[in-house]
């Protein structure tokens, strides 16, 4: 059991969305488990990600043959599978404990997409019916299974997921040879179409069985093919349309196979602070009432290493600055960097019964250093500041904040200042013939 | 001259007075609270002992569910139960400043006003470190199928523990033991929770767990270094989300500390 669990642990490490939120369930007093809206984080490991689920491969017995999965075919690892029983036990005694918040449940294709589906759901089934286990469960439907599978399956979990894996369907094509977009999209699709069905259903009979009540996610690989910075938050604000997504999971590229598909193996590490830009990206679009377009395009596609899209974006409207905090809209108020939608809401409401200073603002949770260059608290800034970009741009970098060491070191010698290397511009010679 | 009514660091002696200010129609200026072992004297003020009773916290309680809200009420019953030793005062003038608004519902949201200000940030930190709780808390299996647990929390959060874990394990008997402020919460299976203070336990009984005990705390230590990216390592985000002051009463960080 131990070296099952290591090796399906392991080879389930490299997806992301370890997120337990989304559902609020109490108990029914007769099993174990509730969930909380917010999502509860039990741990966190050495990596800095929290562990929040049982995170695990049902198994790494994959008939499939993808350029950047550990776990593909033609890798030489150590194959193993649970049973329904033992990932049931694995799940009670955890949270029994209180080491978890439920059960995240993923699978390479063991025989075929409906064998492996079936097993999930065989699973599940137990660990909902017969355990009676009421806390959170995430699990991921396999492409090109039966619908039908997928429907059930739907039924037992609290969030599903779908892995787009690559932004384009063309990289797809190249890195993951069996599978297909529309594989992909199909269950998305399904997802998306009953989950809509059952809240029409849950408004006229209050007790019908829900159907992924904490709506579906996906996530794609960052890095390991050349789409631009831009392609990938337009993919991400049209999965948010018209899927309806919850969320949308960027994971830095990591080296685990040698191809000659794949991106040549560097010093450098994973991608980490292009996949930071893009999750803040994804937060502006989800919460800030932002267009991809507006952060990105065509002429420059990629994200500014030095300033988060937030603060880049300000930079390049100033002429819409500075915004006056006792009177400007809410919307505007999102749009100023180092004000977070929570301290907005929080502006907007104690400006009603007070007049607001910058000493109030910074017990709300504003950050001040970055704020102050865009806010006029009754008409006065903090301290007198010029609004010019280069000025703004200036001081904001000598704060230094955040950024990883190489960038923050980064002298005169480097010449290609806003042109980070890792985000694969020279992607193009690197994988040479293939392209 | 300003009168100080003192209490004793619970929610109870708080509420009491709470309810004496209150009931003799004290302003802002001329009143407060302090609580009796952070008491610093100060000139000009004259110290009032509060009696505490159950009666006199639950008028108040309700007086603040009914005029404040149950949101009120709970941004407040967490601002009482921080490690701060001028809640009590932030909580007094909160309500004496929310009968100047025309609607008093929406007293919190007066950030501008430093009392309002202070139980917002000490209710904020109380409900932080409460929900860290919930998830940072760990229970071993005693040889007799007790789920234990011991916290080392800065505020009394157990009150906030309990319903959370009741709801979730109604069918286990288990205990939380807050070491800082010596206080347990014991659940019967099938029962509600019970709060215990200042009784002498023996605690030695915490020691002796079930045999399976072992074998999951070391499936689950595993579990956590594995499911780390080497690549990605990081622990200065580590540490960020899970500070030091947690990791003490937790199994997986047992060797890292």
């Amino acid at each position: 059991m131990y070296d099952k669990l290591n090796i399906l642990t392991d080879a389930a490490k490299y997806d992301v969305a370890c997120t337990s939120s989304g559902t609020a369930r109490k108990g029914d007093g007769t099993g174990m488990g509730s969930c909380e809206q917010t999502g509860i984080c039990h741990s966190f490991s050495a990596d800095g990600r929290c562990i929040s689920l049982l995170k695990i491969l049902f198994t790494n017995e994959c008939i499939y043959d993808c350029k950047y999965c550990i776990n593909r075919r033609s890798n030489d690892v150590v194959r193993t599978s649970f049973t329904p029983d033992e990932i049931c036990t694995l799940t009670m005694e955890f949270y029994r404990r209180n080491y978890i918040e439920g059960l995240f449940l993923s699978s390479g294709i063991l025989k075929s997409p409906d064998y492996t589906m079936e097993l999930i759901y065989a699973a599940l089934y137990k660990l909902r019916k017969e355990c009676n286990f009421q806390g959170y469960i995430h699990v991921k439907a396999i492409p090109g299974a039966d619908l039908g599978l997928v429907q059930q399956v739907g039924f037992l979990a609290d969030r599903m997921s779908v892995n787009l894996e690559l932004p384009t369907a063309d990289s797809l094509k190249l890195l993951a040879p069996h599978k297909t977009r529309k594989n992909i999209l199909t269950p998305m699709r399904l997802v998306q179409n009953k989950a809509a069905e059952n809240k029409n259903e849950l408004m006229l009979y209050r007790n019908a069985p829900r159907f992924v009540p904490a709506g579906q996610s996906t996530q794609m690989i960052i890095g390991a093919t050349p789409e631009t910075d831009y392609q990938i938050i337009q993919v991400a604000e049209s999965l948010y349309q018209r899927f309806e997504l919850k969320r949308v999971f960027y994971s830095a590229f990591v080296h685990v196979n040698e191809d000659k598909a794949l991106p040549a193996r560097t010093d450098e590490g994973p991608p980490l602070l292009r996949e930071h830009r893009l999750y803040q990206a994804d937060w502006l679009l989800r919460y800030y009432h932002f267009q991809a377009s507006e952060l990105l395009s065509e002429e420059n596609p990629n994200f500014n290493i030095m300033f988060d899209p937030k603060c880049n974006w300000a930079l390049k409207h100033l002429e819409q600055f500075p915004v006056e905090i006792n009177r400007a809209d809410y919307k505007m108020l999102l749009r100023v960097p180092g004000l977070g939608y929570k301290s907005a809401v929080r502006i907007v409401k104690a400006r009603r019964l007070g007049v607001l200073d910058f000493s109030d603002l910074k017990k709300m949770g504003v950050v001040l250093k970055r704020a102050m260059y865009f806010i006029t608290c009754s008409g006065k800034m903090m301290y007198p500041t010029k609004l010019d970009e280069d000025y703004i741009t200036r001081n904001l970098l000598s704060v230094k904040e955040k950024l990883p060491e190489e960038v923050r070191n980064m002298g005169y010698r480097q010449l290609s200042l806003f042109d980070d290397v890792r985000f694969g511009g020279n992607f193009g010679q690197k994988a040479g013939g293939v392209m | 001259m300003k009168t100080v009514y003192v209490c004793s660091d619970t929610i109870t002696g708080i509420f009491s007075a709470v309810y004496d200010a209150w009931k003799e129609k004290r302003s802002e200026e001329s009143c407060g609270i302090a609580l009796k072992n952070a008491l610093e004297q100060e000139l000009f003020c004259e110290y009032r002992q509060t009696e505490e009773t159950a009666s006199k916290a639950q008028a108040v309680e309700n007086m603040i569910k009914k005029h404040l809200g149950r949101r009120v009420y709970w941004d407040i019953y967490h601002a009482a139960l921080s490690e701060d030793g001028e809640k009590g005062d932030a909580i007094l003038g909160t309500m004496l400043a929310a009968r100047r608004l025309s609607d008093s519902t929406r007293i919190m949201e007066h950030l501008s006003h430093p009392k309002v200000e202070k139980v917002f940030e000490l209710s904020r930190s109380v409900g932080g470190e409460a929900h860290s709780y919930k998830g940072f808390l760990r229970f071993k299996e005693l040889v007799n199928g007790v789920l234990y647990s011991e916290i080392t929390p800065r505020n009394q959060v157990l009150t906030c523990l309990a319903p959370h874990f009741a709801d979730r394990l109604p069918l286990e008997n288990w205990m939380i033991y807050d070491k800082t402020h010596q206080m347990f919460v014991v659940h019967e299976a099938g029962k509600n929770w019970v709060l215990v203070w200042n009784e002498d336990f023996d605690r030695s009984f915490s020691m002796r767990v079930s045999d399976k005990e072992l074998e999951y705390a070391r499936l689950w230590k595993s579990f956590c270094k594995t499911i780390a990216i080497e690549s990605r390592t990081n622990p200065a985000c580590q540490l960020n989300h899970l500070p030091l002051r947690y990791r003490g009463d937790m199994p997986e960080m047992a060797n890292v500390l």
